[in-house]
């Protein structure tokens, strides 16, 4: 079995963040983690030179690579060693063509370069981004075997499932100085000793290429110092401050994507957080249920009532005092324009929207049937044409009369320039009622709005998330809304006044599209089995339960102590089945001193975490193995007795363990 | 100037009577008077707006002869004329009314 790294980056390019190569990192990190063959696949370049001293400093295989820009994705290919200046020419035509990180090659264009695509080992992004693209990957099937994945569970789907490439797992990493921490992303593949062909004829087969040395598919490297765990269920077992944490830090580090459930992280703030993430995830609930709310006070928004009323009161006003002047008047006044009131242009919004129904009626050839067994084609073509002829007809009328309204204005300008007498302010009635009509039905609507009502309800894991609309009943109910510190004390006094409230609002600095949330709220409730709302402890439990449940849109979970914060009955009937079900899909690691999660569990595999002091200093040790075994290893070849530990760990150890079922549970019992 | 019987019978807001112009002041609680137009205010030009939509308003055409005095001439044309325009629009304001708003009112009301 060896052990190989076929996407290795050397040279900072334009597409890489700055970083200066060290080749004694490379160097460590082939040894350190026992790699047999790499390859350097630098964007869009080969460093003929840079290959050489790199070949020449690793005692294992280096294959020359470069990794191309093609189409949207990207492909690495990697060449044999035996023809390395002909390589290095060919790269430096992909070189020339891709200047910059946005430019690519086409697939005409790399056949054009590489005309011998079949001396070459083509390796596309497949479950990675920026993925190649289906239709590149078509043209090029017969010389693709093998795809680039990112992740664990990616790599176990694409093996299994019929129709997808060789999945492979590589580091794609940068090697330089400061480097804390090696990447453990490599494949094994079932080879006797690397060569280019071999390489070449393992990556064509499923069957010979493995995420473990000697236990296939089901166990992966976990940390760069050789913890290697199972792709399923595992349990990290040990004393107080032997590195469980740090283990789990470390594997957290070491992985993209990771789902990470802190230790006590779910028990702070139950209710509070249990609100805050249902009101995110749900967040669409309430969008909807005020779409309608939201559009009308956007309306009612450009409604200004004390405006219409002073526009009102202007136009009485100036009506009865132009009257009074009626003995002032002069040859300009006199004038008939002086006091003439506008043209109203005709609402033309109907007529088009008829127009349109009737297009629609003309144009559907889904339903052309039923539309035509009542409506004949020729009459709905006759009504359009009718309205067509109104509505043009009415809007000339109504261009006319816009004309003509400039007309009279500019005229009764020049007319009030030259005398003394008031003039008649305009204003249109049918606007000013409709306003009013406006704010009437906004406060009809906030009314209704304003009983309380369930508006949704779901079930999710034998609890009930009800959503309820609500009254606010206060203006620091508002101002927590909100978000922001802001009083809402002045606006809250008019809050059953909804037109004035909402005027208020405006004085306060929300975004215009914000006001809407400030009617009502949108409250969630969860509801237990019994159908009463949860305590504090269920809360939790609900959290910890949607946590895991969210952990199959990651690649990994951990889970650090959760029995801190649970009960065993809910860990053992409410909490393991869970992780049993998640540990099929993607691997989960928990820490636990738990016997409920520990032992009950049932793990696939467990990890021991030790600490010694030796001439005073620590030393740390991590020991693993299957729950069968009657011995757990470590990587340097020393054991620990498997029961013992267990006991130690779930149970405080055998004597304990022993009264306890003896002395208390039996009596107990009996 | 108090309403009539005859008056009662249909409902008139605006009416010519003896070379004047008169607008029916609605007096909530009490019964409704005659006053001459000049002495119109904005609440009782904003009574009449909230009439004129209904289906029974009524008002005497403007005709410049029948007005002798100037001031009325002036006022009653210019409110006859409003009111004339918004009469007009009454389907449309039905319509628009009817349709405002309605999807949000149908949707919270159940």
């Amino acid at each position: 079995m060896k052990k190989i790294d076929l996407h290795i980056h050397t040279v900072s390019t334009i597409s890489d963040k700055s970083f200066e190569f060290s080749l004694a990192k490379l160097k460590e990190y082939t040894e350190k983690l026992e790699i047999d063959c790499i390859a350097i696949t630098n964007h869009n370049l080969f460093d003929l030179e840079q290959f050489n001293q790199i070949s020449e400093a690793l005692d294992i295989t280096v294959l020359p690579g470069i990794e191309i820009n093609l189409g949207k994705g990207h492909l690495l290919l990697i060449s044999d060693s035996d023809e390395l200046n002909d390589f290095s020419s060919k790269c430096r035509q992909v070189q020339s063509q891709i200047t910059n990180n946005e430019e690519c090659i086409s697939v005409e264009k790399l056949k054009e370069i590489f005309p011998n695509l079949n001396k070459y080992l083509l390796i596309p992004h497949y479950g990675k981004k920026p993925t190649i693209e289906s239709d590149v990957l078509n043209i090029l099937q017969e010389f693709i075997s093998t795809g680039e994945v990112t992740s664990i569970k990616k790599f176990k789907t694409y093996i299994k499932e019929d129709g997808k490439l060789v999945p492979v797992i590589f580091s794609d990493f940068r090697f330089y100085d400061k480097l804390e921490m090696f990447p453990i992303r490599q494949t094994y593949i079932d080879l006797d000793e690397i060569s280019f062909k071999g390489l070449k004829s393992c990556l064509f087969d499923k069957k010979k290429v493995f995420l473990s040395k000697e236990e296939g598919n089901n166990f992966f490297q976990a940390t760069d110092d050789g913890l290697k765990l199972s792709t399923g269920l595992n349990v990290i077992l040990g004393e107080r401050s032997s590195g469980k944490t740090y283990t789990l830090n470390k594997i957290n580090k070491s992985f993209d994507n990771i789902k990470y459930i802190k230790q006590f992280s779910l028990v702070q703030n139950d209710e509070d957080k249990f609100k805050n993430l249902i009101s995110i995830r749900e967040d669409s609930v309430s969008e909807s249920y005020l779409k309608e709310f939201k559009y009308v006070v956007e309306d009612i928004t450009k409604v200004d009532k004390k405006q219409n009323e002073l526009d009102f009161e202007k136009y009485v006003n100036s009506l009865l005092k132009f009257a009074s002047e009626n003995e002032q008047a002069d040859a300009f006044s006199k004038a008939v324009l002086f006091s003439e009131s506008n043209f109203i242009e005709k609402d033309l919004s109907i007529l088009k929207e008829l127009i349109k129904s009737v297009r629609y009626l003309i144009e559907n050839s889904e339903y052309k049937e039923i539309i035509n067994k009542h409506l004949s084609i020729k009459n709905l073509k006759m009504l359009i044409i009718e309205l067509m002829n109104n509505y043009s007809k009415l809007e000339e009328l109504n261009l006319k009369k816009r004309w003509l309204n400039d007309l009279i204005s500019n005229i009764q300008n020049e007319l009030r320039i030259r005398t003394a007498r008031t003039s008649v302010e305009n204003i249109e009635f049918y606007d000013l009622l409709l306003d009013y009509e406006k704010i009437k039905k906004f406060s009809q609507i906030v009314k209704i709005l304003k009983n309380e009502k369930e508006i949704h309800s779901k079930e999710m894991r034998g609890f009930k998330i009800v959503a309820n609309s609500k009254k606010y009943t206060g203006a620091g109910q508002l101002k927590k809304r909100s978000g922001k510190t802001i009083s809402f004390k002045e606006a809250y006094d008019f809050y059953d006044e909804p037109y004035t409230y909402l005027t208020l609002l405006k004085n306060i600095a929300l975004g215009e599209t914000e006001y809407y949330k400030y009617f009502v709220k949108i409250e969630y409730e969860i509801l237990n089995k019994y159908g009463v709302p949860a305590s504090g402890g269920e809360y939790s439990e609900f959290n910890l339960l949607d946590e895991i449940d969210d952990a199959l849109k990651h690649e990994m979970l951990l889970i650090d102590e959760p029995e801190s914060s649970f009960d065993n009955l809910f860990l053992k009937n409410g909490v393991n089945e869970l992780i049993k079900d998640i540990s099929k899909e993607i691997p989960v690691v928990i820490v636990t001193h738990n016997n409920t999660v520990g032992a009950s569990i049932q793990p696939d595999y467990i990890v021991y975490t030790q600490k010694k002091i030796v001439d005073g200093k620590s030393e740390y040790k991590i020991f693993s193995g299957y729950p069968s075994d009657k011995q757990l290893k470590n990587n340097l070849g020393e054991t620990v007795d498997n029961y013992t530990t267990i006991l130690n760990c779930l149970e405080a150890g055998k004597d304990a363990y022993n009264e306890r079922r003896t002395k208390l549970y039996e009596i107990l019992e009996n | 100037m108090l309403i009539t019987k005859e008056e009662l019978n249909y409902m008139k807001y605006l009416k010519i009577n003896d070379n004047k112009g008169y607008y029916l002041k609605l007096n909530e609680g009490e019964n409704n008077n005659w006053i001459e137009v000049d002495k119109i205010n904005k609440d009782d030009l904003m009574n009449l707006i909230n009439k004129a939509l209904e289906p029974d308003f009524e008002m005497d055409e403007y005709k410049e002869e029948d007005l002798g005095n100037k001031a009325h001439q002036i006022i009653y044309r210019n409110i006859h004329e409003k009111f004339l325009n918004l009469i007009k629009e009454k389907d449309r304001f039905k319509d628009e009314s009817s349709s405002l708003y309605r999807d949000a009112i149908e949707k919270y009301s159940n």
